[in-house]
């Protein structure tokens, strides 16, 4: 039994293990009702210390649906919670001026962005799409975190398309949100043959089973632990990973050691 | 400070054909995942009783779970016409069987779930205080189905489970306003952040019901959410097994 259950049951966070998560939003959203989806640096900050979430790096929804708000909710969001919070800059390949623009920009944010995030089963282009192409070159050269949204059998960003990228830009630290989500044995042999290419679980721990696959095939290490927060409960995400089965060292994996690394030199 | 007894309303047995992660196929298994929770009691249905065939579902179930006090079982029911699980002495069976409700999967079994089906019976139901589990997972009924039986059987009892992974506030709310007697299982709406707390603010914490969703679900990630919700003491002791016994005391087989 792992020994941290007792732990997080008892106090709802471990002083010794904190977890860092790698894939949440912020803002209102039109589909869904989201109680805590409205940023406030007091209540935001209080939902992380509940859960012991020492670092919660995100992409607004706004940046990512509305192109004439842009990054600029990300920035503002970070600058009032600088200890808690870090944002992926946004990118929308319907308007790369914009994409191109922020690359350039990205220097002066270096206080928010710790990468890129691209939801390209949204914005209907693949992840290998030129119009990323500034993005993916400049997270490439500093070693810089892309976080995508992937999903199994999609064709913008399914694992054929992680593949391309992975293969293409080794330098950058690419994040398979969802981790190609049902595709497992993809998941699995694109961990193995890159290891610049992360399985992250949002969504992942909905069910059983899709974690305890990738764990017996790649181990922790290449595994990050992420909520879509305000979207899923830190706490939920927390239990379900533990009952997964997994040791203490393979959660300080997933739940703090790998997000350390990745994080070393951008924040 | 009176402890979290935590009584599952959301478990099946039984191995789906298709295979599934971790299912258990007897009672012997849930008792042994049920002791490693630290879940005292459950309401347990067969996923034959859906998957294969409704009849021979409720009886493999009905056998396993005369096994052991820790659990209640929860029948499928199909329309009263073709007689084929409804029939004259149904109540008196159930009683006999330990089976407190009732589950139905209406688009998945084949048939319309409303008055002109099931018009009597659920007054019958609704008159007991017999509670009928619904679903949103396994294409079982359609949002605009469950208003509409809703607003035919307003004194309905009835316990929404698998509500989605997506938060459905906007959809659950209406109903919890204007039905007394619909409930929430909260294996999914502990999923969505602040989904629990937000539910309890505005209803209180009489209308959730606790259940992990085994085996397709993390029972540890239900029992972490409600444990360390933002809510009071008895709030959580009421959603985690209190409810549930209320509901069922009500109940006139
Ligand atoms: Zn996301």
């Amino acid at each position: 039994m792992n020994s941290l259950w007792g732990k997080f049951l008892e106090n709802g966070r471990v002083k010794e293990c904190p977890v860092y998560d790698m894939h949440a939003h912020m803002g209102s959203f039109n589909r869904i009702y989201l109680p805590f989806g409205d940023f406030n640096p007091e209540i935001t900050k209080s939902r992380l210390e509940r859960a012991g979430i020492k670092m919660l790096i995100f992409c607004s929804h706004w940046t990512l649906f509305s192109p004439d708000i842009g990054n600029r909710a990300n920035i503002e969001v970070v600058r009032q919670l600088p200890d808690k919070l870090r944002a992926y800059c946004g990118l929308n390949p319907n308007y790369p001026e914009i994409i191109e623009k922020d690359v350039e920009d990205f220097e002066k944010y270096r206080d928010v962005f710790v990468g890129f995030k691209l939801l390209s089963d949204y914005h209907q282009k693949p992840v290998s799409h030129e119009n990323y192409s500034p993005a993916w070159k400049y997270a490439d050269k500093k070693g810089l975190i892309v976080l995508l949204h992937t999903w199994g059998g999609s064709q913008f960003d399914g694992p054929e398309q992680v593949r391309i990228v992975a293969e293409k830009y080794p330098g950058a630290k690419i994040l398979m949100g969802h981790s190609c989500h049902g595709a497992w044995d993809e998941t699995i042999q694109l961990m193995k043959d890159f290891p610049n290419v992360y399985a992250e679980l949002c969504a992942v721990v909905d069910d059983r089973g899709g974690l305890e696959q990738i764990m017996d095939a790649c181990g922790s290490k290449q595994i990050v632990f992420g909520t879509d927060w305000p979207w899923f409960n830190h706490h939920y995400y927390i239990g379900a990973v533990i009952d997964s089965g997994i040791s203490d060292q393979d959660a300080h994996n997933i739940f703090h050691r790998n997000a350390e690394k990745l994080l070393e030199g951008l924040i | 400070m009176e402890k979290i007894e935590f009584f599952d309303a959301n478990v099946f047995i039984g191995r789906p054909h298709n295979g599934m992660f971790g299912a258990v196929n007897n009672s012997e298994g849930l008792f042994e995942e049920m002791d490693k929770q630290g879940i005292s009691r459950a309401i347990v249905w067969h996923i034959f009783q859906y998957e294969g065939s409704p009849v021979e579902g409720n009886r493999i179930l009905a056998e396993e779970i005369s096994k052991s006090d820790r659990f209640y079982g929860c029948w499928t029911i199909l329309p009263p016409q073709t007689q084929e699980i409804i029939t004259e002495d149904f109540f008196k069976q159930m009683k006999e069987n330990k089976i407190v409700c009732l589950n139905v999967f209406p688009d998945w079994h084949r048939f319309v779930m409303d008055a002109v089906t099931f018009g009597d019976f659920f007054q019958q139901i609704s008159e007991r205080n017999i509670p009928l589990f619904l679903t949103m997972g396994r294409s079982c009924i359609s949002w605009d189905s469950l208003y509409r039986l809703m607003r035919d059987f307003p004194r309905l009892t009835c316990v929404l489970c698998d509500i989605g992974i997506w938060g459905v506030d906007r959809y659950t709310w209406p109903l919890l306003e204007k039905f007394e007697n619909f409930y929430l299982e909260s294996s999914q709406l502990s999923l969505e952040e602040g989904g629990v707390e937000a539910t309890v603010k505005r209803f209180g914490s009489e209308r959730i019901i606790f259940g992990t969703g085994f085996p397709v679900r993390y029972p540890k990630a239900s029992i972490l959410q409600l444990v360390h919700a933002d809510i009071s003491q008895q709030d959580k002791i009421n959603i985690a097994s209190k409810n549930l016994e209320r509901i069922l005391k009500k109940e006139k087989l």
